[in-house]
């Protein structure tokens, strides 16, 4: 019978065919991506600006919670210390947050993260962008920069002071402090409904003042 | 010539194998066009036509079926081989020979195409340079060195290699890939206290939680797989990472650890596919007609750079006019936001191919028509010359 020589033959070529289509773990070697415009919706972003999540995951237990604040790389080495006033609730720490806040009354409480990552995580525009992205506004370029930040120089470090605030009935407003430290960047950041943040405001100024180089 | 040789013969050039071809092609449709409702266009494309065994879930009941390479494949041979060993080529048969040379274009048409064709999409914002284009439906987990100040070492595992949950070696990692769980289709929530140990020991998997979904196959909803990933050193493991490929509505970053002395980024993405140029977008401009919302025009100023030809020029992207470069054609598809284009990237040397087939089987009809029509018509002359 022909069927014979051809079943083998055309199951040799099948499998032949089924081989070559076999996906492969690949290797190659690319130049360095440019640093992206962080805008709100930048999905490849780089991985050292890891922090960037603007969007909340979907599901019950998300609600009211940002990816926000989820570090990937933790700066190590030396540390930055503060004071936090006495009104704001130290919740429990993470491995990923250095220092963490409820801030404001039960019911309209904002959230203060102390984070730190490792070299300049994408740049000064770059977060301030991100933090903007968070609170629905769209970024600056990067001669619009200085009209949005104030910055300081307290207990020898240079901080920079981000205040941005979304627009709507339930406005998200950002008040955050960047500052670069031995290498790394530490990111003080609260984040929360635009009159709790309003509110918090003053102490918050007086509390990036008493950040300084642990000893 | 020995008995097996000629039986072998007689089978690639009978005309039963066409028959039994043909019924096999219709029931490898009339089965694709039933499973397309839970598979979704691109699965039966991929399973059914582009694959040499589909298998045809009926119920409970899983039936194998020959796939479209094969019988297209086998057709393609016994057409060709009837050709070769039966037909003889005459003026009378011209347009059987026409018809039939127009199907094995077609045939090898579509093997091409299947072969050839890609169909990617790069997504750009403005003052962005990309090399690379992106899949649409296909993706890789991608475990990067980036210790060198100027190149960034990619290992890139397709998703395909994830979903067999296999541990995955390369040469090139100084760990092994340990695919913990992979969900094709994915969503996430915020841990909660309830949550339970978190899988993942490192990164953005130890905030959230990953729970699988039912894999959708709407045309207008994507898939977003997730998977959770071990990376083992032949003394420890490095850590679990949970990895998801990131969306417009929730990204997910790349996460960075260090090992070994290397910096590394792990992430599951679109399967890239560099090219040798890049092109930056200088301006992405979304026109209405005046004083309506209706969009007028989409266009995409980009700068095109290729270090190889030493071009560096200015192109023009806008509906109906893609740039055609390198055997590729981009068309404007659509944007995201104010700053945001998104290019369709096709390249489909063999896209003439069907129209010539179809042409040549045309024609050939009709000349074969048209003969048998000459010849009726004479014969009737003669037999109405003879009287009776």
């Amino acid at each position: 019978m022909a069927a014979r020589h051809i079943f083998p033959a055309f199951t040799a070529l099948t499998l032949l065919f089924v081989a070559c289509r076999d996906p492969k773990v690949t290797a190659y070697r690319v130049p360095k991506e440019k640093d992206p415009q962080m805008g709100p919706a930048a999905p490849a972003a780089d991985a050292n600006a890891a922090p960037a999540a603007s969007a909340r995951p979907p599901g019950p237990s998300g609600a009211g919670a940002t990816m926000a604040a989820t570090p990937v790389a933790t700066a190590s080495g030396a540390g930055l210390i503060w004071t936090a006033p006495g009104s704001w609730k130290a919740k429990a720490a993470s491995a990923m947050r250095k220092g963490s806040y409820a801030v404001g009354d039960a019911g309209a409480e904002a959230d203060l993260s102390i984070t730190a990552f490792p070299g300049e995580v994408g740049g000064e525009l770059a977060n301030i962008n991100r933090w903007r992205g968070q609170v629905s506004l769209p970024p600056l370029a990067e001669a619009d920069v200085a009209a949005h930040v104030t910055r300081l120089n307290e207990n020898g470090l240079a901080i920079v002071i981000i205040d941005a605030a979304g627009a709507g009935a339930n406005a998200q407003r950002v008040l955050g402090a960047i500052v670069p430290f031995e290498g790394a960047t530490w990111f003080f950041k609260l984040l929360g409904p635009d009159a709790v943040v309003a509110k918090a405001r003053p102490e918050f100024l007086a509390f990036v003042k008493t950040v300084k180089a642990a000893p | 010539m020995n008995d097996s040789v000629r039986h072998f013969r007689d089978f690639i050039v009978s005309l039963k194998l066409t028959v039994v071809l043909l019924a096999l092609g219709l029931l490898l449709v009339f089965a694709a066009t039933l499973a397309q409702v839970d598979l979704g266009i691109w699965d039966v494309q991929e399973n059914f036509f582009r694959s040499f065994v589909a298998i045809w879930h009926v119920g409970r009941i899983y039936l194998p079926l020959p796939g479209g390479y094969l019988v297209g494949g086998v057709l393609l041979i016994n057409l060709i081989a009837a050709h070769v060993h039966r037909f003889k080529f005459t003026a009378r048969k011209s347009g059987i020979f026409l018809t039939h040379l127009g199907l094995i274009l077609l045939l090898l048409g579509e093997l091409l195409s299947g072969l050839w064709q890609e169909d990617f999409r790069m997504r750009i914002t403005e003052g962005e340079t990309k090399n690379y284009a992106e899949s649409y439906r296909v993706n890789e987990l991608t475990i990067t060195d980036t210790t060198d100040p100027k190149f960034d070492d990619v290992v890139a595992i397709p998703e395909a290699l994830l979903a067999r949950g296999e541990p995955i070696q390369s040469a090139k990692l100084p760990f092994k890939v340990v695919v913990k769980s992979y969900f094709p289709n994915s969503m996430l929530a915020m841990r909660g206290a309830d949550s339970g140990p978190a899988v993942a020991t490192a990164g953005i998997g130890q905030r959230v939680i990953a729970a699988p979904q039912p894999p959708t196959y709407k045309p207008d909803e994507q898939n977003v797989p997730a998977a959770f990933i071990e990376l083992v050193a032949p003394e420890n493991s490095v850590g679990t990472w949970l990895v998801r490929l990131p969306t417009q509505e929730t990204p997910f970053p790349p996460q960075t650890f260090d090992y070994a002395g290397h910096s590394w980024k792990i992430a599951l993405r679109p399967q890239r596919n560099y090219k040798p140029f890049s092109l930056t977008l200088e301006k992405f401009s979304h026109d209405v007609y005046l004083g309506t919302s209706i969009p007028k025009n989409y266009s995409s100023r980009l700068h095109l750079a290729n270090p190889a030809s030493h071009e560096d020029r200015e192109v023009l992207i806008y509906m109906n006019n893609p740039l055609r470069y390198a055997g590729l054609t981009f068309y404007q598809s659509g944007y995201e936001g104010e700053h945001t284009t998104i290019l369709q990237v096709v390249r489909n040397p063999s896209w003439q191919l069907p129209y010539l087939a179809c042409t040549m089987m045309a024609l050939g009809l009709v000349i074969q028509f048209c003969i048998h029509l000459v010849g009726f018509i004479g014969k009737r002359r003669r037999t109405a010359a003879v009287p009776a």
